[in-house]
């Protein structure tokens, strides 16, 4: 058998890869040549257009007015100000030129806009009750936001404002900050006043008998050790990983989308699927290609902006050099390679994993920030390569790649870097292996049967963005309306409208059965009992589960819990509404909304009923928004869900659920506990036994039930068993 | 290379996948057949009778949830590559990259395939000259008419000259010509002893074309015999009444276990 290397088959299909790129014309001008032309203009037309602003504020003639108890020492205080010399080239002290105006109001004029600055003069006494009473103003403001956000956290004093310093008159300047001329002159008038303030407090030190010349009471000056070539480095580690990621992920991405998923469109993979080319070879090809046009990009645009800066149309910062030693520049190649491969292979991997362009286009841009985002690493403040950053791809090198451009060189932390990109970049490649045989993507013309047949068949499919609509409603409503509408209220929007409502909507939506949807079936008797004993020992399990993770995976502050049981013992309701507004129906509707409708279709997704559990189990803690409250409610959530499929009906859930949140709320609310009550952590060990006990005998129950002909619940089959 | 003079070996071959919609689908449920040098097989069946599955299990393209398949001895799990290095696979769905010249196309294909580099600009030319696409070898496949592209497809097919070829409904979408021609170049292939699978749900073309015939229908095999020997069964003359008889029994006597052994005819 003619039997051929395996480089030549890789070289055949890296090279058509690259011809059939190159004649693709309009792609190349738009993704290539496009940039080329519009990064300099860009650049170009940004700094012409900050020297014509530079220009016109030096140009700009300030208006200001004068007013206060003590305008006349304020007017004159300026009028020194502005005599200062204009000749230092600070930016602070920059030349301009000041004119007085004298509006009947200064402050309307300000607002119209007709004058840049009101300078304003106060005596002693007028400015410390101002500051008092802004103090006050502030603290009020504090108060109320405090208490709007429900958190009995007192607003403190802040009492090192109210240090008492001997009272002076004072200037303040008025300026609208939204408008560049008025800041401007504000910027510059303020920095002369302070001056002519210095050299006034200097003079009557001098003149009150203590014979000490400024510059010796303080010479400050700010001067940086480093040499320019380690700030430039400083500055170009920071921005070179970045830069070129986004270059990559821009450049590859032109190959990387049509390399896969439009070679789906267009049925040219298969057509490459059943020639004797391995599935190895055609990823290796396509990484290639996507490496090659993605790093080809970045080198074309660094030399462009090298170029323009050559000939002098583009300008680099004052004192900008570079110098690396060899060794450190080898390292720096030594590092961006593995980032070239894992952009090139996460491109690849989407690619693969979108049925369509327009997927690949929807994907992009969580990719495209979830590149950017740690390859701007370098920046964190105080981040320093010896710590765990090390281990996380990407922002490890990029971390790296600034300590090599400061001139610090740390190999094992450096190799550490390199092998965790090259890791994950590895294991990209080897899922994007797995997506050329993921059958679904190949065939998935023939399987998608759901869209033609519409109705309760597409359900499966919808059900998730059906609650991610319902819960963004869920969290904007009880945003905005949660205050007003108080315990009662907020439980009946939430239960009967978005949840209920929600629910049937879906269910008129998709055509459904509501007896299927919502599981309402009859029980098996034994199911009842189970829920009786289930129902407080999850409750006590859940307890000890949340400890643990309180105190070994995140711990929150004892002082949130605190109030949030406050605010769960909420407001004092007689026992009925309690039982009825906490337990019942959040124990009907919550069930038909979570392990009602949610089950049902996503049962057909996730076909194993663990993962299932799990995933109605966060669904349903994400639902209760706060943070820590998910362990618990998730666990719960959890365990509901295994009690509807063991079954097969809704109903025992219902009580268990409305059971669970009665022992969680009515016996602490109604004063029936000691004060300090709380369950110790260890009850949840019998606890576990009594829960397990319980589920057994709903899974038996739920046996005998399909052996008696009711139809048990079972992901995946449902529909078979009507065929 | 082959078992008995047998290219093609199917048996118990099986593919379940999971549908959101509809469930537990088995798209092919338990299919046998052999195929041998110089014959054209036939899969006859309705749409979604499961063709294209058993044809894709055998390319390897899909993988099978059970039973076995081999092309020229190699089985499709354990050697995939040398399935598909012995196989040509065409069918309406496999399209050409439409940025590459005809010659290009068929130089790529016979290479990644493993044609040997010595003889491959010689083969090149000889495809070209047999399928007469010289005028437009140099131009790019998407400036091509229907036509050229399919003689292009069929040549790339066939560039690596594998003993085995799979037609997966091959004149879906083309016109009587260009539908008369393929069945001619088919012809053509069988007269040089190559081994050929062809699908189709058109019952003239099987007619013409096949010398042994497989009913396929909800993925098993109702029937599979020469043309002659299914009259002979059935009582009927024409294909289309064979046909209608195989799946109305089957329906009849919902899915029964008919194919799988009495009438199903064993290798000669």
């Amino acid at each position: 058998m003619r039997k051929a290397r395996g480089p030549s088959v890789l070289g055949t299909l890296f090279r058509s890869e690259m011809r059939m790129l190159l004649r693709d014309t309009r792609t190349i001008l738009i993704a290539i040549v496009a940039p080329l032309i519009m990064f300099p203009a860009y650049i170009l037309v940004m700094n012409h257009v900050e020297s014509r602003e530079q220009r016109a504020l030096e140009e700009e003639t300030y208006v200001y007015a004068v007013s206060g108890s003590r305008a006349r020492w304020v007017g004159e205080v300026v009028r020194a100000a502005i005599a200062l010399d204009t000749t230092d080239p600070d930016t602070t002290r920059a030349p301009a030129v000041f004119e007085l105006r004298t509006p009947e109001d200064p402050m309307a004029a300000l607002q119209a806009g007709e004058i840049h600055l009101v300078v304003e003069g106060y005596s002693a006494v007028e400015w410390d009750s101002i500051r008092t009473e802004e103090r006050e103003a502030e603290e009020r403001e504090a108060e109320e936001r405090a208490s709007r956000a429900g958190r009995a956290e007192e607003a403190e004093p802040d009492t090192s404002l109210v240090e008492e310093e001997p009272s002076l008159p004072a200037v303040r300047i008025l300026y609208r900050g939204e408008s560049d001329f008025s800041e401007a002159a504000r910027r510059r008038l303020r920095e002369r006043i302070l001056e002519v303030r210095a050299a006034r407090r200097d003079s009557v030190l001098l003149s009150s008998g203590f014979p000490v010349a400024t510059s010796e009471v303080a010479a400050v000056e700010a001067e940086s050790v480093a040499s320019a070539a380690k700030a430039s480095g400083l500055f170009l580690g920071l921005a070179l990983t970045p830069f070129l990621v986004i270059l990559m992920l821009s450049g590859g991405s032109i190959v990387a989308v049509d390399a896969i998923c439009g070679e789906k469109e267009r049925g040219t993979l298969e057509t490459l699927l059943t020639t004797a080319a391995s599935r190895t070879d055609i990823v290796r090809a396509k990484l290639l290609a996507v490496i090659v046009v993605g790093l080809a990009v970045a080198v074309i645009n660094v030399s462009n902006l090298l170029v323009y800066i050559v000939l002098g149309v583009l300008d680099l910062p004052p004192d900008f050099v570079v110098e690396i030693d060899p060794l450190g520049l080898l390292l720096l190649l030594v590092l961006l390679v593995p980032v070239a491969v894992l952009v090139a292979a996460a491109l690849l991997l989407l690619s693969g994993a979108s049925k369509s362009y327009r997927e690949y286009q929807v994907f992009f841009f969580p990719v495209f920030v979830a590149f950017v985002v740690p390859s701007f690493a370098a920046g964190l403040p105080g981040i320093d390569l010896h710590s765990v950053i090390a281990l996380v791809p990407l922002a490890g090198v990029a971390v790296a790649v600034k300590e090599i451009l400061v001139g610090k060189i740390d190999l094992p932390f450096q190799a550490l870097a390199f092998v965790s990109t090259s890791g994950l970049a590895l294991w990209l490649t080897f899922k994007t292996h797995w997506t050329l045989s993921n059958e679904k993507l190949i065939s998935g013309s023939d399987l998608d049967e759901a869209d033609l047949k519409g109705g309760a068949a597409l359900f499966p499919r919808h059900v998730l963005r059906w609650f991610l609509g319902l819960w963004v409603l869920f969290f904007l409503s009880s945003l905005w309306f949660g205050e007003d509408l108080g315990l009662r209220g907020q439980v009946v929007l939430n239960l009967l409208v978005i949840f209920f409502g929600g629910s049937l909507v879906m269910v008129r939506r998709y055509r459904l059965d509501p007896v299927e949807a919502y599981g309402l079936r009859k029980a098996h008797p034994a199911a009842w009992i189970a829920v009786v004993l289930g129902a407080p020992s999850a409750l006590l399990v859940g307890f000890g589960v949340t400890e643990l993770v309180n105190t070994f995976v995140f711990p929150v502050p004892e002082q949130l819990l605190e109030n949030f049981g406050q605010e769960l013992l909420g407001p004092e309701l007689p026992l009925w509404q309690l039982v009825l507004f906490l337990s019942v129906l959040p124990g009907i509707f919550e069930e038909l909304f979570f392990r009602g409708i949610l089950v049902h279709g996503l049962r057909r997704v996730i076909r194993r009923k663990w993962l299932l559990a799990v995933t109605v189990g966060l669904i349903f803690g994400i639902f209760h928004v706060s943070l820590f409250r998910i362990v618990p409610t998730a666990l719960l959530g959890f365990i509901l869900t295994w009690v509807v499929l063991f079954g097969g009906s809704i109903y025992p859930a219902m009580l268990w659920h409305a059971l669970n949140n009665a022992i969680a709320t009515v016996p602490a609310t109604l004063g029936w506990l000691p004060e300090d009550f709380e369950p110790e952590a260890w009850w949840a060990l019998p606890a576990c036994l009594v829960l397990a006990f319980s589920l057994w005998i709903l899974w038996k129950a739920g046996r005998g039930n399909a052996k008696r002909g009711v139809d048990e619940m079972r992901p995946g089959d449902g529909t078979n068993a009507r065929r | 290379m082959t078992t008995n003079g047998r290219t093609v070996f199917v048996e118990d071959l099986r593919k379940t996948f999971y549908d959101e919609s509809r469930g537990e689908v088995k798209a092919v449920d338990g299919v046998t057949f052999s195929c041998h040098p110089g014959e054209v097989f036939g899969l006859l069946g309705a749409n979604g009778a499961g063709k294209t599955t058993t044809l894709r299990m055998l390319s390897t393209v899909l993988k099978p949830t059970g039973g076995t398949a081999s092309v020229m001895g190699h089985d499709v799990v354990r050697e995939p590559e040398s399935v598909r290095e012995s196989l040509g696979f065409y069918s309406a769905s496999t399209a050409l990259f439409p940025r590459l010249t005809g010659r290009e196309t068929l130089r790529f294909f016979a290479r990644i395939n493993h044609y040997p580099v010595e003889g491959l600009a010689e083969r090149v030319e000889a495809l070209i000259s047999r399928f007469g696409i010289q005028e437009y070898a140099n131009a790019r496949i998407e400036k091509l008419s229907t036509g050229m592209k399919q003689k292009v497809s069929i040549a790339r097919t066939i560039a690596h000259d594998p003993p085995v070829l799979i037609f997966d409904e091959p004149t879906v979408g083309l016109d009587v010509l260009n539908a008369l021609e393929m069945v001619k170049v088919i012809r053509e292939l069988r007269d040089e002893g190559k081994t050929i699978i062809f699908s189709s749900h058109i019952m003239s073309e099987v007619e013409k074309l096949c010398d042994r015939i497989a009913i396929i229908h909800r993925g098993r095999l109702l029937a599979l015999g020469t043309l002659e020997s299914l009259r002979e069964a059935t009582g009927e003359h024409y294909l289309e009444d064979v046909f209608v008889h195989y799946v109305t029994r089957a329906e009849g006597l919902e899915v029964a276990a008919i194919g799988a052994t009495g009438e199903l005819e064993e290798a000669p």
